[in-house]
């Protein structure tokens, strides 16, 4: 009896702190379970990215791209397939966990050279998107102050909406607002606001799934309002886990070009 | 009786006069505003400016303020570093600017080939302090002739931060901010602010300024010649409130149209000024003349013999000047038609005020006293007299220097050149234009025109032919000696080329291959800023933008340049591609352009109108021809002068000539007039002639004379542009003022038209 007593009152007590614990999950944790939700030990796609500026002109772009984890590193290549005029080209970047510099490497059929290239900042814009290279990579949750604002209800998934305010105040973000789905721990929506503080982009997810027990989204958009620019995103051919051999992640390979 | 009713009237005629200035001055306080916006005076629909518009908007062509900094001592050091760091930020942060419009050697990217790779890194970010980072940075910014020469001068000594900046960005408070800024970084460093925004906001301050010192004296000159010539202090007043309220009321009304005054318009009180003037001066100079004749005459007699005799004449002086300037509404731009329109409008408000309030004034007030000249009389008299004989006896020499002064003019106008430059407006030592010559020395320089390229499908401008032909019209702008520099794609792939291949200079050049370009393209959009390339070429690669780097705005440097481009179109066409021009600069010549050739058309059109007019109201055709004469030769010799003495046409240069139209028909209409009725009185050819050249040539000089010592003034003006206007003016009244009376006088003593049996006159021409 007593044994049966103190289990209800400890499993109460262990409901009561972990209630607590529930009620009381900070921005920080929300960010951590993020950064750290598996995204699974490799993976590969076609990434379609469109862009189209105020204009309403586009560009498209078809791209090969295969991405693996080697520990705290992530070794990503990605082979161009449309338009004509660079297919084969080829890109490859090794980031590290440590925070050293990226590497990367370009490989140019027409000049049939494989070149280092330097990103000197994470402020750049992948390829012309509205992608940063740093909006595409993981930002590690210590670098800003997180805070929950709130909680909503986004394409019925509930979220934390989280702000995170950088640090660093030379950031080009001062903050972003990002709609992280509870208990999944991936954004549903993020909004950037610039180093004046002024509102300078949306990021909207249009289409999440589960791939071998991964979430992966295989479309999303970004809207910079300041410059009128979309960038879409698409992903075919997802595949997580079906291992990609760690040679294929060489000049070597870069240059031999897909088929 | 009459006489009582007469009074009445006049003092009503007075008061509702006062009633609708009153209004209209009520609604200028309230209503009145300068349009500082230049491109609101641009025709938006013409295919010139809507290519332009849109080509600046699709490439974010937008005119640059310049603030250069000058170390003597070299710019690499931490403080001036600092301080190009510090103004850069601080015009980042500046209401209205974008951030990624500044560029400075903070903001610039440094391209650099290793043997690796490529490299795209900033300059510096924090200010370097050791002197081996300091050499650093001075060696990467010479091996980088993106840099070198663009933004930090081959001496070393001076960096320029460029900011480009929206039309509607540029105010009053930005000006004064952007100058203050510019103050505040001053020593050891100098600062020099310069573009063409500063110039046109220098302008608009300065131009106004200057009017607003030089018009009282004007009109103080004005009033002082009046009383000298008309002996009456009751007649300078009527004439001046003539002048004066016919200027009110055509502000007046366009405050009520809610049309805003555009620098054009300041013309206006200038035509007025001419035009009004010579109203009242006709009116009083034939009353003179009649009370000398008869000095014992009743006031209301003298008052009705010169409405008798006057109103036609001015009546159709009026109506022919104001039929003339109307005819400008045929210009393409606005700012021109409003001029013809609201000066037809003073016009013949000046007529109503003349016709209505000179002698509503004179019944009211007495007539001017009546003075003794008895001996001035025949002293003038007999000057009149002498210069009638005189031309007709030496009809040959009159017509000669005539057909002199036309050639001599002819050949001036072979020399007239257009200028839309705003940096012309300034005096060659003044301030800003010693900064513009400044930066020119040490710059690519200070204008820019860009060069639209347009291919009939996408991607041609990733395909070398297209680029080499670029890179070669490039080299043969940049081989022009007033062209500084110039960017395009094409400068992008060569470097792109010169750095994947070791930095060899061998590879300076555009690949041979499609596939080659579009990679580098790709690898810049992924190494590099691919915002860079959205001000150089469009989204499909297939519009594309040449910048070029003048070091004068003034139109014979763009026309230079437009000459070698013209060279090229067809090489482009051949590869399906267009040529069309944008920017600023090149605006301001289309502008320019379409000005001249309103004002041109119009003086053209309104020569024909007063051949018209004349010819009706006097029934003669020839009439018309002989009265046309006056304003050809203002005309002429106006432009004549201008490209002898390389006064350059612009907007409001261009608008002086109507001058010609204002006096040159009054001074015809008032002198055939007037010896239509003496031939009528006389009979007599000689003596018909004499009169008229004594009663209306008298008229006609003081009313040159009035003007022309009135605008003389503006010859001790700080502002070129108005002593331009001043001197062009003046010139203008004596053109018309000696045209008249010489040849025009001459065909029409010739003529015989009103002497039908002239030959059979025994007092006919000798």
């Amino acid at each position: 009896m007593k044994k049966t007593k103190v289990l209800i009152i400890s499993l109460m007590l262990m409901a009561m702190i972990i209630g607590f614990a529930q009620a009381q999950i900070t921005g920080q944790d929300v960010m951590e379970n993020v950064y750290n939700r598996p995204t699974g030990p490799d993976i590969q796609s076609t990434l379609t990215m469109t862009l189209t500026n105020s204009r309403g002109s586009t560009r498209v772009r078809e791209i090969k791209q295969f991405i693996k984890q080697f520990g705290e590193d992530e070794k990503k290549v990605m082979f161009f397939v449309a338009p004509s005029d660079v297919k084969n080209t080829s890109f490859m970047s090794w980031s590290y966990g440590d925070g050293q510099d990226d590497d990367m490497w370009i490989y140019l059929p027409a000049l049939k050279k494989t070149k280092r290239i330097s990103s000197s900042s994470k402020s750049d814009y992948f390829m012309g998107s509205d992608f940063t290279y740093d909006d595409l990579g993981e930002r590690h949750p210590s670098m800003d102050t997180h805070k929950i604002l709130r909680e909503e209800t986004v394409n019925g998934e509930d979220c934390y909406v989280v702000e995170s305010v950088s640090k660093d105040s030379d950031y080009f973000y001062a903050r972003t607002i990002t709609w992280v789905v509870k208990d999944e721990w991936f954004g549903m929506k993020r909004e950037f606001y610039d180093e004046d503080d002024e509102f300078l982009k949306i990021l909207t997810i249009n289409e999440y799934k589960k791939v071998n027990g991964y979430w992966v989204i295989p479309e999303m958009e970004m809207y910079n309002e300041q410059k009128d620019h979309t960038t879409l995103m698409q992903l075919d051919d997802i595949k997580i886990g079906d291992g990609i051999k760690d040679s294929q992640f060489t000049e070597r390979m870069m240059e031999r070009g897909i088929r | 009786m009459n006489n009582k009713k007469l009074l009445v009237l006049s003092w009503l005629a007075i008061l509702l006069i006062v009633i609708f200035t009153g209004v209209f001055i009520t609604a200028m306080k309230s209503n009145t505003r300068m349009e500082t916006d230049l491109d609101k005076y641009m025709p938006q629909k013409h295919p010139a400016f809507i290519y332009s518009n849109d080509a600046e908007d699709l490439f974010g062509i937008k005119d640059g303020i310049i603030v250069a900094i000058e170390n003597k001592d070299g710019i690499y050091n931490e403080d001036t570093l600092q301080k190009i760091k510090d103004i850069t930020k601080e015009i980042q942060s500046m209401e209205g600017i974008e951030k990624s419009d500044v560029t400075s050697l903070y903001t610039a990217d440094n391209i650099i080939g290793s043997e690796y790779g490529m490299e795209v890194n900033a300059f510096y970010k924090r200010v370097p302090t050791s002197e081996a980072k300091l050499q650093q940075l001075r060696d990467d910014v010479k091996a980088n002739d993106m840099i070198y020469g663009r933004l930090v001068s081959l001496n070393e000594k001076v960096t320029i931060i460029i900011a480009e900046i929206n039309d509607d960005t540029f105010t009053d408070d930005f000006y004064n901010q952007i100058l203050v800024l510019g103050e505040s970084y001053e020593g050891p460093e100098t600062i020099y602010v310069a573009g063409s925004p500063i110039v046109e906001g220098t302008l608009a301050k300065l131009a106004p300024a200057d009017m607003k010192r030089m018009a009282p004296l004007v009109v103080a000159i004005i009033i002082i010649v009046l009383l000298l010539i008309l002996r009456s202090f009751k007649g300078t007043i009527l004439n001046l409130l003539v002048v004066l309220l016919s200027t009110v009321w055509t502000f007046g009304l366009m405050a009520v149209l809610n049309i805003p005054i555009y620098s054009v318009s300041t013309m206006i009180p200038v035509m007025l000024i001419a035009i009004g003037v010579a109203y009242g001066i006709h009116l009083f100079s034939h009353l003179e003349l009649y009370m000398q004749k008869n000095p014992d005459t009743a006031k209301v007699d003298a008052l009705k013999n010169m409405m008798k005799h006057m109103w036609k004449p001015v009546v159709m002086t009026a109506i022919t000047t104001a039929v003339g300037f109307t005819s400008l509404v045929t210009s393409e731009v606005y700012p021109v038609k409003y001029f013809g329109l609201f000066t037809a409008f003073g016009v013949m408000s000046a007529l109503f005020f003349a016709l209505i309030l000179i002698p509503a004034g004179l019944m009211i007030f007495g007539l001017p006293k009546p003075k003794q000249f008895k001996s001035k009389k025949t002293k003038s008299g007999n000057f009149a007299y002498k210069a009638a004989d005189l031309i007709v006896k030496k009809k040959k020499i009159t017509i000669l220097v005539s057909v002199f002064v036309i050639a001599v003019s002819l050949f001036g106008i072979s020399r007239v050149w257009i200028n839309s430059s705003f940096l012309a407006n300034f005096e060659d030592d003044s301030a800003i234009v010693k900064t513009d010559r400044f930066i020119n020395e040490n710059f690519a320089g200070t204008s820019s025109l860009n060069i639209v390229l347009e291919a009939d499908e996408n991607d041609v401008f990733k395909t070398p032919e297209a680029l080499k032909l670029v890179d070669s019209l490039q080299n043969d702008l940049e081989s022009l000696e007033m062209v500084g520099d110039s960017f395009s794609l094409a400068d992008f792939i060569r470097r792109m080329n010169k750095v994947m291949n070791e930095d060899r200079e061998d590879f300076n050049t555009i690949p041979d291959s499609t596939e080659m370009i579009a990679q580098y393209l790709l690898l810049y959009e992924m190494s590099g800023d691919p915002e860079n390339l959205t001000s150089v070429v469009d989204y499909d690669y297939k519009t594309l933008n040449l910048t070029t780097q003048m070091k004068s705005d003034d139109s014979r440097t763009i026309k230079g340049a437009i000459k070698v481009i013209e060279g090229y179109r067809d090489d482009f066409k051949e590869l399906g591609i267009d040529i069309n021009f944008a920017g600023t600069g090149y605006k301001g010549l289309v502008f320019t352009d379409l000005i001249l050739k309103g004002q041109i058309s119009s003086l053209v059109l309104s020569i024909f109108i007063v051949i018209i007019l004349v010819s009706f109201m006097f029934k003669n055709f020839y009439i018309g021809l002989i009265a046309s004469i006056p304003i050809l030769i203002t005309t002429l010799v106006n432009f004549g002068a201008m490209g002898l003495l390389n006064v350059a046409l612009g907007p409001t240069t261009a608008l002086i000539s109507s001058i010609a139209v204002g006096i040159g028909i009054d001074y015809a209409i008032h002198f055939i007039d007037r010896y239509k009725e003496y031939s009528k009185e006389t009979g007599d050819k000689n003596e018909t002639a004499k009169l008229t050249m004594y009663n209306t040539g008298r008229a006609i000089l003081f009313n040159a004379v009035v003007v022309i010592a009135g605008f003389l003034v503006l010859l001790f003006s700080m502002f070129p542009p108005n002593r331009q206007l001043g001197a062009l003016v003046s010139l203008n009244m004596f053109s018309s003022f000696a045209g008249t009376l010489t040849i025009m006088f001459l065909l029409l003593y010739l003529s015989n038209i009103y002497f039908k049996n002239g030959k059979k006159n025994p007092k006919g021409e000798k």
